[in-house]
């Protein structure tokens, strides 16, 4: 009965909203438009929510029957969840440990530089993870490539991200790339040390220059992030929820417009300075794999294994740009024999090789594209 | 009855009659050398007569393939050119890192089939056994902490919902004008499936969720370990665990065996390879949730968990891919397209055929449901030489409509990469040929 009630109540603080819309619903549809408040709440993404009524949900059926105490599954224990539970987040920091930019720069070097470039300065189509001192950086954010010759905004680890506990996380979690999982908590401190070095960010009111700065778990809360501040909705501390729905009933606040269906403009809808911008002359993306083609045929047979082709599908990002040995410098890797440099491919390296290059090639085909390579493309 | 249309069809199926009727026989002459023996014998060919119907066709005669061949089904060989596709500027350093797009200029209906399902991963497509998935449901803010198999999941009481899955990039290489003449590039980061899986809430249920929960991490097990937190509102409302992807399980590409499903958010939130669900009462700053998918607007502050994809689409037929140049003057042709939103159910859908000064109202299609793909459609006589700029324009039930690029580049600049949803246009060219473009101010 209080079920019915509070469902009455909601359709009637929604019942002036749903009005405005109802005369937008295409006519004879039997699916109700969803409600704009969830538990008399705005929605949290200012979209419609279907409560269930009448065993429907929307335009779906549901089976309505009670039942309690449902119990698969098994209790987790407790070194279970010590052994996934595993995140780092503001109010969860890092575990005991640390590292110190020397050693995160001796850890960055072997097994990170070849994607992330120099100092992080990024290439190859890998993150940049820093350009420079971030908090002058944090000042480009309101730039707009909107003119051809504007620099746009500076969107790294130090001049953008809010929190520093999620370059750990992520480092320990999802790094190195070929190799995930693999650094110990200490390492992770390192290379979170050396972010910081490059980015010249501050820990308790220092900038980290020093190559024997040591980053542990008591000075990690201390980094100051100089883009904190910079994103919107808030979404910490106990009150978040309302703040998130509070900022998407406002479709000023995210580029969104709401109208009447009735009001919509229909006629002379654009201002006399609109024009049609086209795709620029010669610019444009094109090198699209496969090309596109519509044609219904027969694919062509498949010739004989094109070390080429398979070489610009799964080497040239790497191997065709400074990130790992292009063609005109083999003679360090070749001098122990072609065998073993066959086989470090196949296998993958410690220095950022993936297994075959991350490829599904047999062996052998493997195999002609490292001479391929070698021979100089 | 009588189709005048018909008969003109025949007259202008060719400019010169002479040079047809000589191609022609040509034609006939070396197919009749090659298959005399299976020519229809009662038929004597004349010159309005097509050679695929006057004799009997390569498949016709012989055996067909035994059931016992592809026992999991595979797409005609001449549909080889339906397919995903890539390109390198959507790959960040390699294609584990990428993205491949769905060609969505050769969708029909709403359902997208599963091998042409777009595909996007932060360290590769993990291959999981299914015997070793475990998932973790923990937390401070649940009483219970437990572990299913995929077997205990799938006890749950299934729910079954046809939704799309949109990149929340889809278009945004496009902020500062159009770079794709391409659909599939344009738009085809989404795609859409009917969904088989277990509500959270149903499956939390008993497990004594407290009352300062505020918010859901998902994490997967892949490379990357994806993660993204959810908030306890959605959790409440539709977000599902899902292990069924039209009608079978999930592809590997798609998170098999199981992946969350956030019905209209961000593709990036429905976490793949799912291993863990941790509940807390504050939020976990996920690699995902800031150093991307954090869209930032033209005053310097970034929307961080913007959730919804919003109102959008996009005319289909015709497309840069599929264009209108094999049409006659006086054709009349289907202006198809495809609307949606993840906030909410598609209501409308206007055309406009001058880039949007004006717009005429198009007709929706077939089933209509909530945070789905949507067909329109609208009947057009066509105009041999006519050049038109047609923009499509959908409205959805929470009382959204797609914002002009200017009203949207307006509040959040051009340097947002996510979440654009102005509309877009394509120029049909006097030769019938399909561009993207932009109208802006």
């Amino acid at each position: 009965m209080f079920k019915l009630d509070r469902k009455l109540i909601i359709s009637a603080s929604v019942a002036t909203v749903a009005a405005l819309f109802v005369a937008g619903c295409v006519e004879g549809k039997a699916t109700p438009a969803g409600e704009l408040t969830m538990n008399g709440k705005p929605t949290i993404d200012g979209g419609t929510y279907s409560p269930v009524a009448n065993g429907m949900t929307g335009p779906y059926a549901v089976n309505t029957q009670e039942t309690a105490n449902i119990n698969h599954g098994r209790r987790a224990t407790a070194n279970e969840l010590k052994a996934w539970d595993t995140d780092v987040t503001p109010t969860s920091p890092p575990p005991p440990g640390s590292g110190t930019v020397s050693e995160g720069e001796e850890l960055y070097e072997a097994q990170c530089v070849m994607c992330h470039g120099d100092f992080g300065s990024g290439g190859g189509g890998y993150p940049s993870l820093a350009k420079g001192n971030a908090y002058k950086l944090q000042k480009t954010l309101t730039n707009q490539r909107n003119k051809p010759d504007n620099d746009g905004p500076v969107r790294v680890f130090g001049s953008y991200w809010p929190e520093a506990s999620t370059m750990w996380w992520y480092i320990q979690s999802g790094m190195p790339h070929p190799n995930t999982k693999s650094l110990s908590d200490d390492e992770t401190y390192a290379l979170t040390a050396y972010m910081l070095s490059i980015n010249e960010l501050r820990v308790d009111g220092e900038v980290v220059e020093d190559d024997d700065f040591e980053l542990n778990q008591d000075n990690f809360g201390k980094i100051e992030m100089p883009n904190k501040n910079g994103f919107e909705p808030n979404i910490d501390g106990p009150g978040a929820l309302d703040d998130v729905r509070k900022y998407y009933a406002n479709p000023t606040n995210f580029g969104a417009i709401k109208v009447k269906p009735s009001e919509r403009c229909m006629k002379d809808c654009q201002k006399p300075t609109a024009k049609v911008v086209r795709i620029k002359e010669g610019g444009g993306i094109r090198d699209f794999l496969p090309p596109i083609s519509t044609v219904r045929d027969l694919p062509k047979k498949e010739g004989g294994f094109d070390p080429k082709a398979a070489y610009e599908a799964n080497c040239a990002m790497c191997h065709s740009s400074f990130l790992a040995p292009g063609s005109s410098d083999w003679a360090g890797y070749t001098g122990k024999g072609i065998a073993k440099v066959y086989a470090n491919g196949i296998k993958g390296t410690e220095g950022g090789m993936p297994a075959k290059g991350g490829s599904s090639l047999t062996d052998t085909q493997f195999k002609s594209v490292v001479d391929y390579l070698i021979a100089g493309k | 009855m009588k189709n005048e249309n018909s008969q003109n069809d025949l007259e202008l199926s060719d400019n010169s009659t002479e040079s047809s009727r000589r191609n022609f026989f040509k034609k006939t002459a070396s197919i009749g050398a090659v298959a005399a023996a299976t020519a229809l014998s009662a038929n004597q060919a004349t010159a309005g007569d097509d050679p695929l119907i006057m004799h009997h066709v390569k498949w016709g005669q012989k055996l067909g393939d035994p059931v016992t061949k592809n026992r999991y089904g595979i797409p005609s060989a001449y549909e080889h050119n339906n397919t995903r596709r890539n390109t390198k500027l959507l790959a960040s350093g390699n294609f584990q890192a990428s993205i491949a797009v769905c060609p969505i200029h050769e969708s029909e209906g709403i359902i997208t089939p599963n091998g042409l399902f777009f595909s996007r991963c932060h360290g590769g497509t993990a291959h999981v056994d299914p015997n070793e998935f475990r998932l973790m449901i923990h937390g401070a803010e649940i009483t219970k902490d437990i572990v299913l198999t995929l077997e205990e999941l799938k006890r749950y009481p299934r729910v079954t919902r046809t939704h799309f899955i949109e990149c929340p990039a889809n278009g945004g290489q496009e902020w500062r004008g159009p770079q794709f003449n391409s659909l599939q590039f344009a738009k085809g980061f989404m795609s859409s499936a009917e969904w088989t899986g277990v509500y959270i809430k149903d499956l939390i249920k008993d497990l004594g969720i407290k009352p300062g929960a505020q918010w859901m991490l998902a994490e997967g097990s892949d490379n990357s370990e994806m993660g993204r937190t959810i908030p306890m509102d959605k959790v409440w409302d539709d977000a599902m665990l899902v292990w069924g992807q039209n009608g079978e399980a999930l592809r590997p590409e798609q998170g098999y065996p199981v992946r969350l499903l956030v019905p209209g958010w961000e593709g990036n939130l429905c976490v793949k390879w799912l291993k863990r669900l941790e509940f807390s009462a504050e939020p976990f700053y996920c690699k995902e949730e800031t150093s991307k998918y954090t869209a930032l607007k033209k005053s310097g502050k970034a929307i961080q968990h913007f959730y919804a994809n919003e109102v959008n689409s996009t005319v289909v037929t015709p497309s840069p891919e599929k264009p209108w140049t094999n049409l006659k003057d006086g054709d009349i042709v289907e202006i198809e397209g495809l609307a949606w939103s993840g906030m909410g159910t598609i209501t409308g859908v206007d055309i406009s055929f001058d880039g949007g000064k004006s717009y005429v109202e198009a007709q929706l299609k077939g089933l209509i449901l909530p945070k789905s793909w949507t067909r329109w459609s609208y009947m057009h006589t066509y105009k041999k030489g006519e050049t038109l700029l047609l923009t499509s324009r959908a409205m959805d039930d929470a009382g959204y409509i797609q914002p002009t690029v200017d009203e949207e580049t307006g509040v959040l600049g051009v340097e947002g990469v996510y979440h654009r949803n102005g509309v877009e246009t394509w120029e049909v060219t006097a030769e019938g040929k399909v561009n993207h473009v932009q109208i802006r101010s």
